[in-house]
Order: structure tokens, then sequence, then C-alpha cells
């Protein structure tokens, strides 16, 4: 099957391509340099073209998206769409069921999503729910920060044992990359306490948070894995916090990459950027954040940007969630599993009116502009603890027109003018920022690169084409128009078959899910099985042999090979 | 003056789903079109000429349109959801979810309403001669926020829970009613003239005024001595205490 698209204005920052009127070639699945005159063509008509978007942090799949299903009844009553011949029923809107995650994702252009943190031992409900997520290739991280095998090698400083437990703890998930949620924090929250700070020593297991996170950096880059450690700060949702996280991010200097990518990517920082002492003083602080970025090239971040609405907090950040339920007299579900880590649900509604939301609502957006590299930057609103991800193109528009924003900005808590320099900032994202934002940074930040995030020979044919022409838009003022393209794609090519026409599904194939097989020298693996079997003998509630998701759960692979490498450590 | 009758033209067995019987709906419409209105028995999409006998006199706009209910509506929900001006008058018993969601108007029934009558409404007013079921005037399953505004007099009994999450509004109930109402309570006042029981746990804040005999006091309330209402006495109670509540609830 051959396709070509002509007469796109194509952006695909990888290939230094800019809005020029390229032709873009798949055959098989891939897109290639050229195709024979027998190729079905497309006609983009002078419209924007990117690359499928990848999306490297998103909670679609798993144990605490099901709680927020099951704990949300009345979110189930918006979105919700009968089923057509092709489409199965869609409902929910900050948890939308399985199959709406699919088909709302590909309807934006994006076919590629990665679901941000499992926990090992409740890894088989998330490929459950991914293998029927339909469209999208996806993958997802896996936690690792409050393990107690990860914190008794950290102790030990047994660096050998560390990677091979990470290496095996991926294949146990089937999992793509190192998620650390707080480390330390989701141990001692079963204690009803929390760490607070990078220093703390977590009880029972004498290690610090500074500890967990360069270790498990060192153990990621000695495997050498696609992505790098994907971290959740401490004290993430206190006011005050941007100092645990530039301490944090500070820490990426003890560890060299193995790959061309960052050591450490520091996730949804709009929750993570925020100065004062309390409520009343709570002010922003995104510009320290976005500044160390700009100084740095091993971390990278995203934005997490807070949507104004309906949104369910969730996150293997158990503590947090306590203090988020108690404060907003919300519902409160929480999670403890057992020797991995502890999650917590917690509904909110984000109002313009309320100064913390608007401050927060202003991080978002001053990461994403005072932070000069978009590949340093990723678009996400942390779905769903932000907002939803069907809200990606009211950010985007919020990013390319400064008119919208100021407009935004006049129906907000005045807070936002006092304590945040969203007033200030006159920067416009153009296309091919918000193409890396969106794709390219994202695949890099991934470490999948060579096959997703553009459009050059040897890419998967993931195509986006938007209705809208480059050439003859002014996004800072039709900026109504640059959201409504972004919501519902003219065209999404999928592995090369046509899967979106005019905002519509047209085909529901499978994707795949991506997950990393690292290897490490077998005896390595042995030393360190022989603690895990003593784990499992004396404290999980499971025997080790029903552990391991099968390979009847992934029945679409697209298997990574990583493997042991050495590792300078400066 | 826009003046529906509505009969049912034979017994319904099979619950009915007719969020259209409304007077925004009926506004302006000829007999024809009301009749072509869609709605649902089961699961089969069906239309309301099919279930009912619909009669139009006069044309009007929906603030003087009046639907006059004759019968038998006891398997029929959704009567006069998000209805926002106009009269409704049903001579029955109505299923589940009279009013929901309405911000205006008036719905006033003869006979009895199943669960969840004026559930999240903002405005009008609801009057119910006979019982009602279980959760009036609150939110449905998993909203925070049950009944915003507006007013439902009951004169007779409701079973439990009336009121739940309840923000705004006022709800009067002349009989009795079962256990908790005013549960989670976030604003508003509910008056009970008859008995009921463990009224008002986990209130924030909203008021709370029995008249009747209160079976059993949830644990979390804290006495704050009597007050006088309108010239009568109650003992007065603040709460729940463990949620940090502002609830105010009195008890004769």
């Amino acid at each position: 099957m051959e396709l070509i698209i002509k007469n796109g204005a194509v952006y695909d920052p990888v290939n230094g391509i800019n809005g020029d009127k390229t032709d873009i070639s798949v055959r098989s699945g891939k897109i290639v340099d050229k195709v024979s005159a027998n190729a079905t063509v497309i006609d983009a008509g002078g419209r924007l073209v990117m690359a499928g978007g990848v999306d490297a942090h998103s909670h679609i799949a798993g144990a605490k998206v099901n709680v927020g299903r099951i704990m949300r009844p009345e979110d189930t009553r918006s979105g919700i769409k009968p089923r057509t011949k092709i489409t199965r029923p869609c409902t929910g809107y900050t948890v939308p069921n399985v199959y709406a995650m699919g088909y709302r994702y590909a309807q934006m252009g994006y076919t590629t999503v990665f679901e941000a943190a499992q926990a090992i031992m409740k890894a088989r409900h998330t490929h459950e729910e991914l293998e029927e997520i339909p469209i999208i290739d996806k993958g997802a991280l896996t936690l690792f920060g409050s393990n107690w095998p990860t914190m008794d090698f950290v102790r030990e400083k047994d660096m050998d044992k560390l990677a091979a437990y990470v290496a095996w703890g991926l294949l146990a998930s089937r999992g793509f990359g190192v998620k650390c949620v707080n480390p330390g924090g989701g141990e001692m929250w079963g204690f009803g306490k929390n760490v607070s700070g990078l220093d703390d020593v977590v009880p029972n297991f004498d290690v610090t948070p500074r500890e967990i996170i360069v270790s498990l950096m060192k153990a990621n880059e000695m495997l050498g894995l696609p992505h790098s450690v994907h971290l959740h700060c401490n004290n993430l949702g206190k006011p005050g916090n941007y100092k645990t996280t530039l301490a944090s991010m500070e820490l990426a200097n003890q560890v060299k990459a193995s790959k061309d990518r960052q050591v450490l990517h520091v996730t949804h920082l709009t929750f993570n950027s925020w100065g004062g002492t309390n409520w009343g003083d709570f002010e922003s602080k995104a510009d320290e954040v976005a500044n160390y970025l700009n100084n740095n090239d091993n971390v990278t971040g995203d934005m997490g940007q807070l949507v104004w609405g309906s949104a369910t907090t969730m996150t293997a950040d158990g503590p947090v969630q306590y203090a988020n339920a108690k404060l907003l007299h919300a519902k409160w579900g929480n999670g403890d599993v057992e020797l991995e880590d502890a999650s917590g649900v917690v509904p909110i509604y984000y109002v313009k009116q309320i100064s913390v939301h608007a401050i927060m609502w202003a991080i978002g957006l001053e990461l994403a502009l005072l932070t000069k590299d978009p590949y340093k930057m990723l678009l996400t609103t942390d779905h769903p603890n932000g907002g939803p991800f069907v809200n990606y193109p009211e950010v985007i528009a919020l990013l390319m027109s400064n008119k919208k924003r100021q407009e935004e900005i006049k129906t907000l808590h005045e807070a936002v003018h006092a304590r945040t320099k969203i007033p200030g900032i006159e920067r416009e994202l153009d296309f091919s920022e918000i193409a890396i934002m969106t794709r390219a940074g994202t695949a890099k930040v991934l470490g999948l690169l060579d096959t997703k995030g553009h459009l050059g020979a040897g890419a998967d044919a993931d195509i986006s084409i938007y209705d809208i022409k480059p050439d003859q838009i002014d996004p800072s003022v039709e900026h109504a128009k640059i959201k409504s393209a972004f919501s519902s794609a003219a065209y999404v090519i999928k592995g090369g078959q046509v899967v979106v026409k005019d905002g519509q599904i047209t085909a529901t194939p499978p994707g795949r899910t991506y997950w990393v097989d690292a290897s490490v020298p077998g005896q390595h693996t042995s030393e360190m099985m022989k603690d895990i079997v003593k784990k499992f003998k004396n404290y999980y509630s499971m025997q080790l042999a029903n552990y391991m998701v099968q390979d009847e759960y992934v029945t679409h692979a697209q298997v990574v090979k990583a493997g042991a490498i050495p590792v300078e450590v400066s | 003056m826009q003046t529906i009758t509505i009969k049912p033209k034979k017994e319904m067995k099979i619950s009915v789903e007719a969020e259209n019987i409304c007077p925004d709906k009926f506004a302006g419409k000829t007999e024809k079109e009301i009749q072509s209105l869609e709605a649902w028995v089961g699961n089969q999409k069906t239309t309301l000429g099919e279930l009912f006998s619909i009669i139009v006199e006069g044309s009007a706009p929906a603030a003087d349109t009046k639907i006059l209910m004759e019968g038998d509506f006891s398997r029929v929900k959704r009567i006069g959801e998000g209805m926002t001006c106009g009269l409704v008058i049903i001579n029955g018993n109505v299923d589940m979810h009279l009013g929901n969601k309405m911000s205006g108007g008036n719905i006033s029934v003869k006979g009895n309403v199943d669960s969840w009558a004026g559930r999240e409404m903002k405005g009008g007013e609801l009057i119910i001669e006979g019982n009602a079921g279980y959760y009036l005037g609150s939110g449905y399953r998993g909203e925070t926020c049950g009944m915003r505004g507006g007013k439902i007099t009951l004169l007779g009994n409701a079973l439990d829970f009336v009121g739940e999450h309840m923000c705004g509004g006022e709800i009067i109930v002349k009989g009795n009613t079962g256990i908790l109402p005013g549960l989670s309570n976030n604003g508003g006042k509910i008056v009970i003239e008859g008995n009921t029981s463990r009224p008002g746990s986990e209130m924030s804040k909203g008021t709370i005024i029995i008249n009747g005999i209160v079976d059993e006091m949830m644990p979390v309330f804290k006495f704050e001595g009597n007050e006088d209402l309108d010239g009568v006495t109650y003992k007065k109670y603040t709460g729940d205490v463990i949620s940090n509540g502002k609830g105010l609830l009195y008890v004769k």
C-alpha cells in the first residue's frame, strides 16, 4: 500500500523543514523517499502537515485511572457518544473509557501516547487497558522510586543489582522506562508520613531521596534505556517546592547520558514551580525553573498545564493526595501497592477566580514561554491532573497567541498580575516550535526519534494534516481557528493507514505497545533474584510466579532492546 | 397561552425516558411536531405520539406554556428535565428524575414521585402533594453538588437522603423523612415538619430545621444551647465537627 501526501505545508523541525511544500511518500507503514505512480494521492491543498503527535506523559491506563472512573460516576455523564459502525461507545471527560482514549487522541492528530506510571504489581491491569485502546501506539513507564528492592540496593550501593532489578522490573511490567514519584515518600506514606526534602532519611531503609534519584539515573544510563529517568519531584503540591525541584535537577550533573538525550526528565512542572511559604503568599517561580533549563542541557521538563474546569488528579504520590482531599473537602481514593509505592486519586475543579488556580495556570504557560529551547519543555496537561488531554488545542492556541492570553488574564483572579510574570510575556510560539513541543521534542525525550516525531525516510508513517493554511493565517489573531483545527484533524495517518478524516474516525487498527528489554550480565540477575525471592517469601501477598506480565497481555508488542554498558560517573 | 394535554395511551410496564416533556421543548410547536419528539421505551427509540395522546391548544413561548398531564405516569422518567420556565401540572404519579436540572418554571404533582425528584435543580419550584422516593433534591451518583437553587415543597413523606449534597435552595417536607436528610450538605435549607433520623451528617454548610421527632442524632454535632426561630425554641447544633463543618441543625 503506497500513499503520497502532496502540497502540504510541512513542519518537520528534525529534518529542517519549516512550512515548505514537500511531498511525503509512504510505503508499508513507513515514510520513504519516493513511491510509484500508483500511490494513492492525498492533496493537502497547502494545509498544515506535521508528524503524528507524541505524548510523553499522560495517565491513560491502569489501576489509578480505573479508580478515577469508579469514584467519579458523574464524569461518565459527559462526553457520551453512541457507537457507530466502526467505533465503540465513548463516555467521560477527565477519565474517559478506554476506547475514547484512543479515538480522542487520534482525532487531535496524536498517534503515540505514554502512560506515565504503573506499579509492576499492577502492570497487568495497565496492559489490559492498553490492549483495548485503539489506534494509537503506547507504552507505560514503570515506578521504581519507592520500591523496597530499589531502596535496598541503593543503601547497599550495589549498582549492578539495581540495574539488574530495573531491567527485570521493566520485563516484569513490560514497561518502557523508569518513573520515580516522590522517591521515598511513597514508602513513608505507608506509615502516614512523607519526606520533606532530598535529604530526609526514609526509615527502615536508611536512604535519602537524593540517593534514590542519583542511583536510578546511574542504573538507567548503565542500561542505556531509550528514555531517561522520569521524575515527579519530592514536595510536589507544596508552596516553595521550586527549591526542591531545582535541587533535584542539579542531581543530573552527577550522571553522564549514555545517549543523545537528557539524563533527567522532570515532569508536570506546573505543580513543582511554586514559590511562597503558604497558600496566602503562593507565587510562581516558573522563571527560576525555566532559567535553570536554559542554562543546562541535561534536564528536560513538561508543562502539566492547568485547564479550567473539571480534572481528576491521580498520582503515585499518596501523601500529596491526602493533603489535597483534606484541603478541598473532596472525594479521596487511596492506594497502597505493597512493596511498591502508594497512590491517590482526588477530583478537582479549577476555577479562574481562585488565586492559586490562576497562578498555576500562569506557571504552565510561563514555563513554556520562558524556556528558550522547545525541545526542553514538552506540551502536556499531565492528563487528567491539570486537565484532560482533549484540551491540548486550547494550550496550543494560548502559546501561539499573546492576544488570547491577555484576554484570558482579564478574567482571572488579580493575583495573576502580582505573583506571576505571564502578563508581561509577549513571546508567541510558531508552528515549528509547537511541532517540537508535541512531536519532535517528545520523541527525542522518549528516545524514539528514529521512528517517531518526524517525517524523514525511515520514520513511522504517522502523519497529521490540520485544516489551516500556515501562510494565510495569523495565529496571534485567529487563535480560535488554531484551536478548532488542532481539535479535529483533517487527516490522521497512522502506520500508513488513514484513521481520521475531517475529524471523524475512519479506521480503528490496534496500536502497538512499546516496552524495553534490557540485558544485564546473568550473574547480576541471579544475585538480585535471591533478594527478590526473599521479598516474595516474606512480604508480598502474591507468588513470584504470578508476578510477571505474560506476553498474552501484550499482543501488539514493539520491543526496544537495551543493555548494560559502562557509565562514566563524574 | 399554549396548553398541552398529555394522557397515556396504554399502561406502561417498561420505563420510558421522556426528557422532551418540557415547556421549553413544546413551546410554539404544533401537535404533530410534539407527537414526533423522541422518547425511549427501555432500549427502543420511539416518539411521544406513540405513547401518549397529545392535544395542543394555542401557541405561545415557553414562559406561557402549560403542560397538563392526566393519568398514571409512574413509569415515565425525566419529565421537565432542564426546564427554564412554564408550567407542568401532573394529575398522577411519576417516575424518577422529575424536574432534574430545572432552572425555572413550576412543576406541580398531585400524586407521588419516585427517587431523585428535583435533582441538581437550580431554580423554579416543585410542589409534590403525594410522597417522594429517595434522594429528593439531591445530586446524582458521584455529583458533589445536588440542589443549587429553587424550592421543593413536599406535602407527604420522603424516603432517605433528602437533599444530599445540597448547595442551595430550599426543601420543605410536611411529612416524615427517612434517614440522613441533608447528608454532606454544603448550603441551602431543609425544613422537616415530621419525624426523621440521623440528620445532617458530613455537613459543611447549610441549615436543617426539624419540627418533629429525631429518632437518633449522629454524634458529630456540637450542642450550642437553645435558640428561638420565629418564636419557637429549638436546640441548636453545629457540625459536622469531624469535617470541620459550619452547618446548622435545629431540633425542636
